[in-house]
């Protein structure tokens, strides 16, 4: 059980820098009416934040990666979330262990 | 998300029933959390953070992404501005998430919206905002449930950090996890998450936009500007195709 003073300070400045970026888009935004522009912009914001966050695994080194992907993809338009990341895991651990 | 189901139209809506709904809806996300969880504590072991240090940081900070970028960069001396600053880059989606959720929680009390965010993690968010828009097309006030959205903030909260605590105390033995599949988890959530939000091809188009962009920045430019990159880039389309609607 042992903390390092610069660790701890390290971790609460990372809390401090996480819990603005948690507030500010709110506080900016809340109290205001919103143009239809605005509301188009924020409607598109959740799906363009999480594609965002998951490029990565498009753009893959490993070609079995990005097929395993594909396959993720196909079954993530037409399954429930439990079943798409069943075949996810199987499509990815599959793949890997094919191509070495 | 044909998971997600809206409380029964002669069932009362009551905190219990919200928080089962949410129990329902989180299960999968949290066999998504624990191998990450796990992965993360053990990572970060290696790296020299003691085991409280893992559960501090986990539990205070809360964002999963930023937790890896700190625990990559975590060398001796210890480069906190960098660490620090590379966590609100990664976390700058928040800035949007919150202003997204904003007009569903503005009539909610400062006291209890304040501490209500420290929870907005991308899942309990996109799973919060995604119910709200359906109560609202149903007609149920207020749309925001905060019972929901609350249950699954605790829920991702606790679990995130209870097992990269246990990640720590394991350590290596936690190996190669990427073997197993586990790293297109996210991906596969996030995608069903997508889905969800599909209204037509037009309303898509941006989110193709932010797709293509953060997979360019990642592959040319080095660390986490992908993301704010791609959603930004996704957002201006959206601004300029809104004139069309």
């Amino acid at each position: 059980m042992t903390i390092n003073n610069l660790h701890l300070v390290t971790i609460l400045l990372m809390a401090l820098a996480t819990y603005a970026t948690r507030v500010i888009g709110y506080a900016a935004l809340s109290n205001r009416t919103l143009s239809a522009r605005t509301r188009a912009v924020l409607d598109a914001a959740p799906a363009c934040v999480l594609l965002a966050v998951i490029a990565p695994a498009f753009v893959a080194p490993k070609p079995a990666d990005v097929i395993a992907l594909a396959i993720t993809v196909v079954a993530a338009t037409r399954l429930p979330m439990i079943a798409t990341v069943t075949v996810a895991m199987v499509a990815s651990a599959s793949l890997r262990w094919l191509t070495g | 998300m044909t998971t997600t189901s809206l409380p029964a139209d002669d069932g009362a809506i009551t905190h219990g029933s919200e928080a089962r709904r949410a129990f329902k809806i989180a299960w999968p996300v949290l066999i998504a959390l624990i191998p990450m969880a796990l992965v993360l504590g053990a990572q970060a072991a290696q790296k020299g953070l003691s085991t409280i240090e893992v559960t501090l940081m986990t539990a205070l900070n809360y964002a999963g992404g930023s937790e890896f970028a700190a625990v990559g960069l975590w060398t001796s001396p210890l480069p906190v501005a960098l660490i620090v600053g590379m966590t609100f880059l990664v976390n700058s989606r928040h800035l949007l998430m919150g202003a997204a959720l904003a007009p569903y929680i503005h009539h909610l009390p400062k006291r209890i919206v304040y501490p209500v965010l420290f929870f907005m993690v991308d899942e309990s968010w996109a799973l919060g905002l995604a119910d709200a828009r359906r109560r609202a097309a149903a007609g149920i006030e207020p749309s925001f449930s905060l019972t929901f959205y609350a249950t699954l903030g605790a829920l991702f909260w606790f679990t995130w950090f209870v097992f990269a605590t246990v990640g720590a105390l394991i350590g290596p033995t936690v190996g190669d996890l990427g073997r197993w599949g586990f790293e297109l988890v996210f991906p596969a959530i996030f995608l069903v998450l997508v889905r969800g939000m599909w209204t037509t091809a037009r309303a898509a188009r941006p989110w193709l936009v932010s797709l293509l962009t953060a997979a360019i920045i990642h592959l040319t430019i080095p660390g986490a500007w992908y993301v704010p990159a791609g959603a930004v880039a996704g957002l201006a389309a959206a601004w300029f195709w809104a004139d069309a609607q």
